[in-house]
């Protein structure tokens, strides 16, 4: 039979990354809100708590846990700050092609400074040209000799400013159906962050554009096999990045339900606490129905993952629900605090403008729908 | 090596303590599901003894007296860094008071072994006597200074601790072994990490009943309470609320208005 | 003809040569429970000049007292005084022993009560006889009263905190026996207190403000609390809290008001941002008029107070300031 329960050791991981969310990221909220920028406190607090450490192996500095706890963590985090979240979501997708298809070198090269968060990371993929089609990429490799030679742009990547230690996807300039995964850092050159996205959500989380120009990559850089880089970048986005989104909708989901369930005590009207009509009973059983199966679908893909079965079906599901679910939780939240759901000082409008940035990450709900479909009729 | 021990208490968590209510009617306690955490004084006695093992080799026993379920707060404070836990825990131990409560530690901290320094937290956030750390102390027939809020100096045998007064302190002058009872002025504790979890994977747990404590049945629990409850009733309000209402404006005004007429304006 | 066995006994306490009121209140309700058990009342005092003190014992109602005088008693020694006191008590045997609830008395009752093997209770509010004669002590907890009793063990002992009793008229021509004791100077030195440091208490005594603004959880963060000191200060009130501002570190421990607190009976209290918890409201000995302000219309401070008003404090209160100070500036006081 199914054993829906957390071991009590995940409650404690649970309740460790409450407590740092709650402790470290918490008092930084409200200075990302007004900046949108990152805030390097949060970073250093992130590193220190060994965030980024989570599925990094222990041989190479990590703590050797499983996907369920970085959700977990992911979640916790998210709860408090949707940005922080999304930022450490994506360090650990930038880890993932490296720790999966690295070198025993490059492995050993990058992994312990990402496990203490020395590197920060991401896998930059999207570009103007596609981001949901992967394949409309333009961006170009070109061997000579010993290295690569990269050249193109991309656009809305996560971390893109704050990353020494980029995960690259471009296209063999002869042969368009060959692709390849690089790993980039910051001693290489011809590689720079231009343009600074300026978000009305998640803000505290950095995207911008990367651009290449005439970038020597060294060929010992080259990710899993030369001309199968698609794989490595799917691989990556498919389970990881789309465990991230779930992790990140959950926290929002649950922020949204708590701040609803707070404000509907408080609010009195006709006499008595909004709690008690009817209309408002049912956008929080609303909340709580998707919230619990929400749950229920991100954390058995986790535990697939964890099992080491293929899962990237389970998660574009359960990514679909959730970003999905969190839209409309952000929304009903906002619906529940009236007027006031549309001031700054009440964290439920943040929700909102937080939630409209989860949906298109880590590959659209139609997208997902696309793969979902495939997946039925296969 | 120091020899440490911090003495625990599993309590309901203080946020949400407040829900446990006599029922008036029945007049015993309604039940309400309310999650135990570390008694939030136990954490700066943990955290303490963490202070003290970071500076010199120390070892670290943590303890407690509790339901099974206290089992959880021993391996927190193991994930926090103590290196061994034992749960005293036993049909027997319940409903104790202060007192039986003192003892039945007491006994625990001598199968323990020898030790330097106790520390606990000096009142638990249900109950709250601030009995248990100095009744343990002299059941084990050593000095003990409670409400520490600094400590001066330590070394092998003498340490000097300053002991929160009103508007104040004393400084103490102690020999070790000793116990001591902390505030939340002596510390800030820290908070559980991942890797602490990990690590307490390997660390032990060893709980203990009525039979290895070796006691006769007669000195825990509700049997070896010198005090007992003889009555529980319900207060009733004495006073009648009367709410204001309105926007935050009218709300405001008609503040200052009972106010004026209260005489304090 | 009063039974000198088993007495009444008030551990009292002096600081710099001034009896404690809670001492005086002790005292007090001894005297009601020795005449209710037909014996007589016995104190025992430390310190280094201290006869005239002792004097005030027995004018405050001792028949007795025991003075542990000396230059090394100056200042509290808890290893020394729970010595004294538990072969006194061996001897004498009392029946009752009371300790103020003081920083000294939580210490040296618990001391005391494992040494004479006997049951202490915590928070007293009322001390009263039950049928059998044995002491009913009756402490909140749980949104009622409890009643602990000490049915076997002898002395029952109980702490009681400033201000639950009323302070006693001091009858200076009453008289009674003042007892030098032997003070043992070899008594175990593992512990020693070597200077008492007390800092000059700014603000106004909470005990004796007739407008109190106490603080809870409400506050949210040290901005609120900001707040709401600023507005103890604009009604020139003494400012109280509960205990989770004193864990969250927002204020001391000697001004939060509650059963491990302070006891205050002023004018007009104003709960602001606490939940009425009864730990913290049993700290209100009676007041005037009270009045809470909670963001939560479903709080359990509603029912305990004359006014409520449900907003978030944060906001609130600033403007609440902003009136008051409006009104003061056109009444032209400050």
């Amino acid at each position: 039979m199914i054993d829906f329960t957390f071991t009590e050791e995940q409650e404690m991981f649970r309740k460790a990354a409450r407590e740092f969310a709650e402790t470290q990221v918490a008092p930084h909220v409200d200075e990302m809100e007004k900046t949108g920028e990152v805030s390097d406190e949060v970073v250093k607090a992130l590193g220190e708590a060994e965030m980024m450490a989570i599925t990094i192996p222990e041989e190479y500095g990590g703590l050797g846990l499983g996907y369920t706890e970085r959700m977990i963590a992911v979640e916790e985090i998210s709860r408090v700050s949707v940005a922080t979240a999304m930022m450490l979501q994506v360090f650990a997708l930038g880890i993932e092609p490296i720790a999966k298809f690295g070198s025993e070198e490059l492995k050993k090269k990058y992994l312990p400074g990402l496990a203490k968060g020395e590197r920060l990371s991401t896998t930059a993929v999207t570009e103007a040209t596609g981001g949901s089609d992967p394949t409309g990429i333009r961006s170009t490799y070109k061997k000579e000799g010993d290295n690569f030679i990269l050249n193109g742009r991309k656009c809305f990547i996560t971390n893109s400013h704050i990353s020494d230690t980029i995960t690259v996807l471009a296209k063999d300039e002869e042969n368009p159906k060959a692709y390849c995964a690089f790993v980039l850092d910051k001693d290489m050159e011809g590689w720079k962050a231009t343009h600074k996205e300026h978000k009305v959500g998640m803000r505290g989380c950095n995207t911008g554009e990367l651009a290449f120009e005439n970038c020597r990559i060294p060929a010992t850089q080259v990710l899993g096999e030369e001309g199968k880089g698609l794989r490595v970048t799917m691989a990556a986005i498919g389970d990881v990045g789309r465990g991230g989104m779930v992790g990140v909708a959950l926290g929002l989901q649950t922020a949204c339900l708590e701040e609803s369930i707070k404000f509907a005590n408080e609010r009195i009207l006709y006499g008595k606490p909004i709690a008690a009509l009817q209309t408002i009973q049912n956008k929080l059983a609303d909340m709580k129905i998707d919230l619990e199966a929400g749950r229920l679908l991100g954390y058995r893909a986790a535990a697939m993952q964890d099992k080491g079965q293929r899962s990237s079906n389970e998660f574009a599901v359960a990514k679909y629900y959730t970003t999905e679910a969190c839209q409309r939780a952000a929304k009903m939240a906002v619906d529940i605090h009236g007027g006031y759901g549309c001031m700054e000082e009440y964290a439920v409008s943040r929700y909102l403008r937080d939630s409209y940035v989860v949906g298109p990450s880590a590959g659209t709900s139609d997208i997902m729908k696309v793969i979902i479909g495939r997946w039925v009729l296969s | 090596m120091l020899n440490i021990v911090v003495c625990v208490k599993a309590v309901p968590d203080p946020k949400e303590a407040c829900n446990i209510k006599i029922d008036p009617n029945t007049k015993t306690l309604m039940r309400c599901e309310v999650p135990l955490v570390i008694n939030p004084l136990d954490k700066n006695a943990m955290e303490a003894a963490l202070q003290l093992k970071a500076q010199f080799d120390a070892h670290i026993s943590v303890l407690s007296m509790g339901p099974p379920e206290a089992g959880n707060i021993v391996k927190e404070c193991l994930a926090l860094g103590a290196d061994r836990g034992f749960l005293l825990s036993d049909p027997a131990f319940g409903g104790a008071d202060a007192y039986a409560t003192a003892f039945t530690l007491a006994k625990g901290i001598e199968k323990i072994g020898s030790f330097d320094v106790i520390f606990c937290g000096m009142a638990s956030s249900d109950g709250s006597t601030e009995w248990v750390g100095p009744e343990i102390a002299v059941f084990l027939n050593i000095p003990v200074v409670t409400m520490v809020k600094e400590i001066v100096e330590f070394d092998k045998e003498w340490w000097k601790v300053k002991a929160s007064l009103e508007n104040g302190y004393r400084l103490m002058q102690v020999k070790l072994p000793a116990a001591f009872t902390v505030t939340r002025d002596l510390n800030t504790p820290r908070t559980l990490s991942f890797s602490g979890i990990i690590k307490a994977r390997k660390k032990e747990i060893t709980r203990w009943g009525l039979k290895e404590l070796a006691v006769p049945a007669e000195a825990v629990g509700l049997k070896g309470s010198p005090t007992v409850v003889s009555n529980l009733s319900a207060t009733e309000s004495k006073r009648q609320v009367e709410m204001i209402s309105g926007t935050r404006e009218e709300k405001v005004e008609q503040l200052v208005q009972k106010l004026t007429d209260a005489g304090v304006l | 003809m009063k039974n000198k066995q088993a007495p009444v006994w008030v551990i009292a306490e002096q600081v710099d040569c001034r009896i404690l009121s809670v001492s005086f209140q002790l005292m007090g309700q001894a005297c009601k429970l020795a005449d209710a058990l037909e014996t007589t009342v016995e104190s025992v005092i430390f310190g280094d000049h201290i006869e005239e003190q002792a004097q005030q014992l027995i004018a405050a109602g001792a028949d007795k007292v025991y003075m542990g005088i000396s230059p090394q008693l100056e200042l509290y020694q808890p290893e020394i005084y729970t010595e004294i006191i538990v072969k006194l008590a061996q001897e004498r045997q009392p029946a009752i022993m009371l300790i103020g609830s003081t920083s000294m008395g939580r210490e040296l009752a618990p001391l005391i009560a494992a040494r004479l093997q006997t049951g202490l209770t915590a928070h007293c509010i009322d001390l009263v006889l039950d049928a059998d004669n044995v002491l009913e002590a009756k402490i909140p907890a749980y949104g009622g009263l409890l009643s602990i009793i000490c049915p076997q063990k002898r002395p029952q002992m109980a702490t009681v905190a400033q201000g639950v009793f009323p302070s006693p008229e001091l009858d200076e021509n009453r008289t009674g026996e003042i007892i030098a004791l032997d003070i043992l100077c070899d008594i175990l030195r593992r512990l020693q207190t070597l200077e008492v440091v007390r800092e000059a208490s700014d603000g106004i005594s909470l005990e004796s403000a007739p407008i109190v603004v106490a603080g809870g959880a409400g506050a949210g963060d040290p901005e609120g609390w900001d707040k709401i000191a600023d507005l103890a200060s604009a009604l020139n009130a003494a400012l109280g809290c509960t205990r989770p501002a004193v864990d969250e570190g927002w204020a001391d421990l000697e001004t939060m008001i509650g059963q491990s607190g302070k006891m205050i009976c002023p004018e007009l209290y104003i709960g602001v941002g606490l939940s009425g918890e009864q730990q913290h409201m049993v700290g209100i000995a009676d007041a005037r008029i009270m009045i809470a302000i909670n963001s939560d219309a479903k709080s359990p401070v509603f029912d305990q107070v004359d006014y409520g008003i449900v907003d978030d404090c944060r906001e609130f209160v600033p403007e609440l300031i902003k009136k008051i100070k409006e009104y003061q500036e056109k009444q032209g006081t400050c």
